[in-house]
């Protein structure tokens, strides 16, 4: 039988037990970082730099608030703003995340598309190069050839781009290809046209 | 009674202070438009693509925010009483100052990366066009192989780039178009550096020299030719008789290696034969005694030295010959000239008159000046 002088004390000490033992919500903690660690590698800081960054300052100010709580007298402590710190960054770190790859899997598709019309547009011009008569302008031919080849070898750091995955670039580059090698093209078609006369010159030795 | 008079004392200053904390207290936390004003800088902070651009700026103002943000969501229903410190509402204005500064600051930084992009391209695309032209004017395109491509290519990079508003790109492709250019004007002074070499061309000049000499000595014809300035000369007796203009190879400007360069040789050479109508495909045409003896040489120590490919012969057949087709430009590495020049020409020349090909006559010539030039050009970029 507890005697009734000793049951405010023995109140008190539950109560501060309970509120002593209130902790940072470790695990909710944890799925959020990973969240923005996830969103990170899914490419969100190249992206969705702003969102990423956004999401950043979500992650500090969670973990500003858990340092806030720690440094109050353990009665004191309340996690209950860094639940919901946490809960934000995970739902909009896996937001950020689909927006990423979203926004990386067009940039990718954009870049393979690109590559695709360059390569095009580069067989193409070797194939005009190839029909050119080697009768006429031969330093106008032997230029549109190197031209073509140098085109033909830009299309592997198009590859390498891609690989790297710096899809913005690859296309960019890409783009540039295609629009020389249809400058390639049109320049030997002009010059087919106007030369189809010309006899090719025989296989001497010079 | 007086216990009910102090009853309603109690009341009255109840309902008092209850009406002083839904007036005061119960207040806002924040100002409205205070937050909207914030996130207002930040979507223009956010258009001005400050994430790429001042990472570091960007990044401090988004953590300060969604700091803030999230305590004036926490404490949208927490009650002030006036006389507290409302410190979340200074902080908001003191992020809504440093935002303002920042919008206006990088607002300024992309106009001013904007000027000098559209500057780096302009100028960069305005030394293309002119290295282009130049080297189009002495025919030695041929010379720089690859590297006009991939400056048009860094060109053209440069230029989407900054159609897209991606400055800091942009300027980095103008800057490899501009290395490409310098590249060029190195492999342009490296490949034809001997027309400006002044002992190279008093060398030539004294072989022009000799040449004449021995025509006025033999009493015969003799011919120089001067690869810049794409003129053939006949002496007789000495004495300048023509001069006509040529055709070289396709990379006539460059010193012959091998087969199928496309360039013309240069030395001394005699008229080996003769073809007349009927005997060339070429109208009229003089064969020449290409390769002799300093040719064979500077073959083999070519081929030593690995310039020239192990599947390469010394080539031949280099003639001062006429035009089979008025659409042909350039030869293999022949001197062609108009028909009917071939045909004057063709008289006054015998078996074994003499044939001097040069690179120039000249210190200031063609080939030199455009080196001059691009030199001048480069050491500006």
């Amino acid at each position: 039988m507890i005697r009734l002088p000793y049951v405010p004390f023995l109140l008190f000490c539950t109560i501060l037990m309970i509120a002593g033992c209130a902790q940072p919500p470790a695990e909710q903690m944890s799925a959020a970082e990973q969240a923005v660690k996830d969103a990170q590698q899914s490419g969100a800081a190249t992206y969705v730099p702003d969102e990423y960054a956004k999401l950043e300052g979500t992650l500090s100010a969670m973990k500003k608030e858990v340092a806030d709580q720690e440094a109050k007298f353990a009665l004191f402590r309340d996690y209950g703003k860094v639940e919901q710190l946490a809960a934000t960054a995970k739902a909009e770190a896996d937001r950020v995340k689909g927006e990423a790859v979203k926004k990386m899997d067009e940039a990718k598709s954009a870049a393979v598309q690109a590559h695709r019309d360059a390569q095009e547009a580069v067989k193409k011009a070797m194939d005009l190069v190839a029909k050119a008569p080697t009768g006429k302008d031969r330093a106008a031919l032997e230029s549109i050839k190197t031209d073509a080849e140098a085109l033909k070898a830009s299309l592997n750091d198009v590859q390498m781009m891609i690989d790297k995955s710096d899809y913005p670039a690859a296309k960019t580059k890409a783009d540039a290809i295609r629009e020389k090698s249809l400058a390639v093209s049109h320049e030997i078609e002009t010059a087919l046209a106007k030369v189809s006369k010309a006899k090719p010159v025989s296989g001497k030795k010079k | 009674m007086r216990l009910v008079h102090r009853s309603g004392n109690f009341v009255a200053l109840g309902l008092l202070l209850f009406a002083c904390a839904g007036l005061f207290g119960c207040s806002e936390t924040v100002p409205s438009g205070l937050l909207e004003a914030v996130e207002s800088i930040d979507r223009d902070l956010v258009l001005l693509h400050a994430a790429e651009m001042s990472p570091d700026d960007y990044a401090r103002f988004a953590h300060q925010w969604m700091a803030l943000k999230a305590r004036a969501e926490a404490e949208e229903d927490a009650i002030h009483w006036p006389w507290e410190q409302n410190d979340l509402e200074q902080a908001l204005r003191r992020l809504e100052e440093e935002g303002v500064r920042t919008v206006a600051h990088l607002t300024e930084r992309r106009e001013s990366l904007r000027r000098s992009a559209e500057e780096q391209l302009t100028q960069v695309q305005d030394r293309f066009q002119i290295l282009t032209s130049r080297v189009g004017t002495i025919d030695s395109r041929l010379v720089l192989g690859r590297k006009p491509v991939e400056t048009d290519l860094w060109i053209t990079q440069a230029r989407s780039f900054y159609e897209q508003g991606q400055y800091e790109h942009s300027l980095h492709a103008s800057e490899q178009a501009a290395q490409r250019i310098a590249e060029q004007a190195l492999v342009l002074s490296r490949e034809l550096g001997r027309y400006a070499d002044r002992e190279r061309i008093t060398r030539w000049q004294e072989m022009a020299k000799d040449t004449v000499e021995w025509s006025r000595k033999h009493q015969a014809s003799a011919i120089v030719v001067s690869k810049a300035d794409r003129l053939l000369t006949l002496y007789r007796n000495g004495k300048r008789v023509l001069s006509y203009p040529v055709r070289l190879g396709f990379n006539g400007i460059r010193e012959k290696l091998y087969q199928g360069d496309g360039a013309t040789p240069e030395g001394r050479y005699r008229v080996a034969g003769k073809r007349g109508q009927g005997q060339t495909q070429f109208y009229r045409a003089l064969v020449l005694n290409y390769p002799n003896a300093d040719d064979r040489k500077r073959f083999l120590l070519g081929r030593k030295a690995g310039n020239i490919p192990r599947s390469r012969s010394i080539g031949g057949q280099i003639e001062i010959h006429g035009i089979e087709n008025e659409l042909m430009a350039q030869t293999l590495g022949c001197i062609m000239l108009d028909n009917s020049q071939m045909a004057l020409l063709f008289t006054h020349v015998e078996k074994g008159t003499p044939v001097t090909i040069v690179g120039a006559l000249q210190k200031d010539n063609s080939v030199a000046l455009v080196l001059a030039d691009l030199s001048v050009r480069t050491n500006e970029i």
